[in-house]
């Protein structure tokens, strides 16, 4: 019971920052078409510059954490005004490729940097607690995974409110729905794609933080748990915010019991599953659902005509 | 009518694979050139070359199933690491952690193709199911699946970090890995590969060529452009994704089972997202659709490393320790083509060198 507590809470709190990053990924792709790959590589951005910030620089870290935020948020927004402005109307298999050269080129700058060695965030969760963690019945608690919960609680919150009560929300629900009539309305389309990239680039920032932050540490491999979200936005539909917090959430518990209870699941089927099966079970289940609804979960269907 | 060589009188003659006389004789300056490179080239660039060549094959087996066909692949160098361990296992050495049995190179040759398109087949009807971005989603996750597969099955693989040595040559019983006497000319093993590959490379290229003029190359077509339209003229879908992804991977095997006989060994690490990625990316950066557009990227993609380093020689810069290495300059200058070609040239490399003929060939008309 301890294990499946300790299991689900792991979960919940990895899914809560993989639905940061899949709302990114969604807001990107309804308001713009896009598919950007480039998001992964952008949490790692986050990551990095909140280090580089706190510990290369010496900046207090609540400074360099939002001072990092903020500019992932402009690099996102610079990716937009450069790179995929002039991609406006192209296929969207083209642009989604394109993202990926974005994130070649953002990649080998940041692998560069990072170098070899493991790289701390320099933030104080580490040191709250014992090891920054707080036993309660027996499960341990990190105050890292008990924070990134509760930040993802709260901006979900706050976009929510965002999307249903402020002037720009309403126009880049407006914008997504239907891109010529919010022009006709007087929106200024250009402006809110640049702001839905600075939003996804803000979300993606914080996650950056709450995967490579404490213990965990930023390395050339974060980018690979950042890009577990992409199983996560597929799973819920590429259009479909609740479907991207759903799919995220699965996506963590899925990554957390497995991780547990792998030798459990191994000897009942009797074969091994092999090292860093917990790494790939979100492919799996992403290949089942997508193959069995092929929207996801609450993507709309698709309606074609010849 | 003999000096026209734009007039076609039927129909069989128009849609050949060289229309005219001109393509012709490129054609055969091009293979009797090639056939002289490995004479004067140095090594270095004698590898570059063989390694180009069978990217190229494998860039047709993915240009087939997205280029033709439409359908998005990330996955493809999944099916080439397929070719090179089924390779690995008939034509490689056994050791005490992998097997091998050392078969003649045309046992292994054939069934490393056929092995990945075996497993192509199998994952064909995914693209039944899905189509576009979701269908390229379900391909990623293939990348990691793999991948999982490839560092976990340690005795064919050798482990990740390991790996194992590559198939052995050897050729209707002819040992080829210390090269072979031809009159007074010693051949080495690194020719020897070369005109294996430029051999495969003009085959494969042919038969890519020929399948766009074919029954099966327009029903690819047809599907690209638009599959519910394609479905009501009586093609079916099934049947003919299937196709498009048994020949890509059987390319792609076919690729793989040569490509790490060159290094002699090969790492499960290798087979990783960005190893799929490039394929893409040459295919992109070649021209979508064509035939010489893959063949193109795949020579530029090979030769960029050379490229790069000739310049970091010449400018001294690799000397004065400039912040990134070569292997990360090659791979932003990389990314930098793939956004460039995406935005200003769609069409690639081909667009580019289209443009280029048909400004000669009207030259000094501007049309």
């Amino acid at each position: 019971m301890i294990t499946f507590l300790q299991a689900t809470f792991e979960g919940l709190s990895l899914g809560a920052v993989y639905s940061l990053v899949a709302i990114g990924f969604v807001l990107i792709y309804k308001a713009t078409d896009v598919l950007s790959f480039a998001q992964p590589a952008l949490v790692v951005v986050g990551a990095g510059l909140i280090s580089a910030l706190a510990v290369d620089r010496g900046v207090p870290f609540w400074l360099a954490f939002f001072l990092g935020i903020l500019i992932t948020g402009l690099i996102g927004l610079l990716m937009e005004r450069t790179f995929l402005r002039p991609m406006v109307g192209e296929p969207v298999f083209s642009v989604a490729i394109l993202t990926i050269g974005i994130d070649i080129l953002l990649r080998t700058i940041l692998n560069n940097w990072i170098g070899l060695n493991p790289r701390y965030l320099g933030d104080p969760f580490q040191s709250f607690g014992n090891f920054g963690s707080v036993n309660l019945n027996g499960v341990t608690l990190k105050y890292l995974e008990i924070a990134a919960l509760f930040t993802g609680i709260v901006l979900i919150i706050l976009l929510s409110i965002f999307f249903k009560r402020s002037k720009y929300g309403v126009a880049m629900m407006a914008t997504s729905f239907d891109q010529e009539a919010a022009l006709a309305q007087g929106i200024n389309v250009g402006r809110i794609f640049g702001l839905v990239w600075l939003i996804s680039g803000v979300l993606a920032g914080f996650a950056g933080f709450f995967i490579t932050g404490g213990f965990n540490t930023l390395t050339q491999a974060s980018f690979l748990s950042a890009l577990r979200v992409l199983p996560a936005v597929a799973i819920g539909g590429l259009d479909s915010i609740p479907g991207a917090i759903i799919g995220s959430l699965i996506i963590g518990l899925t990554q957390g019991y497995v991780a547990y209870y792998q030798l459990s699941i191994e000897g009942i089927i009797g074969f091994s599953l092999g090292s860093g099966f917990s790494l790939i079970a979100p492919y799996l289940i992403m290949f089942f659902i997508l193959i069995f609804k092929p929207d996801g979960l609450f993507g709309t269907e698709e309606v074609e005509r010849v | 009518m003999k000096n026209r060589p734009n007039l076609f009188t039927d129909y069989r003659k128009e849609s050949s694979i060289f229309p005219n006389n001109t393509q012709r004789f490129w054609f055969v300056i091009l293979i009797i050139s090639s056939c002289t490179f490995p004479f004067f080239l140095s090594s270095y660039w004698k590898l570059l070359i063989t390694t180009s060549l069978l990217t190229a094959i494998a860039c047709w087996g993915l240009n087939i199933v997205s280029g033709l066909a439409g359908q998005i692949n990330l996955a493809h160098g999944v099916f080439v690491g397929i070719g090179t361990y089924v390779s690995a296992i008939i034509g490689g050495v056994a050791t005490s952690s992998v097997i091998g049995y050392e078969l003649d190179m045309i046992i292994w040759l054939p069934l490393s193709g056929l092995a990945a398109a075996l497993v192509g087949i199998i994952i064909s009807p995914v693209s039944a199911r899905l189509k576009g971005l979701n269908l390229g989603l379900v391909t990623l996750a293939l990348v990691f699946i793999g991948s999982h597969f490839f560092s976990n099955l340690k005795f064919i693989t050798g482990g990740a970090g390991l790996g194992r040595k590559a198939a052995t040559l050897k050729f209707l019983g002819q040992d080829l890995e210390s090269g072979i006497q031809v009159g007074s000319l010693l051949l080495e093993k690194n020719d020897i590969i070369y005109y294996f590959s430029l051999f495969l490379c003009i085959v494969m290229g042919l038969g890519v060529k020929n399948l766009t003029r074919s029954k099966i190359g327009r029903a690819f077509s047809a599907i690209r452009d638009r599959d519910i339209a394609a479905e009501a003229l009586g093609i079916n879908l099934f049947k003919f994704k299937m196709y498009a992804f048994a020949l890509s991977s059987f390319y792609a095997g076919i690729a793989g089972s040569l490509l790490f006989t060159i290094a002699g060994g090969v790492e499960p690490g290798t087979f990783n997202l960005l190893y799929s990625i490039i394929f893409i990316a040459i295919v992109i950066i070649g021209g979508a659709g064509t035939v010489l557009g893959p063949l193109f990227g795949a020579f530029f993609f090979t030769t960029l490393p050379g490229i790069i380093q000739a310049i970091l020689h010449a400018t001294g810069l690799s000397d004065t320790g400039f912040f990134l290495n070569a292997g990360e300059i090659e791979r932003i200058v990389f990314g930098f083509f793939i956004i460039f070609f995406l935005i200003f040239e769609p069409r690639g490399l081909w667009g580019i060198w289209f443009r280029l003929r048909n400004y000669f060939k009207a030259w000094p008309f501007s049309y």
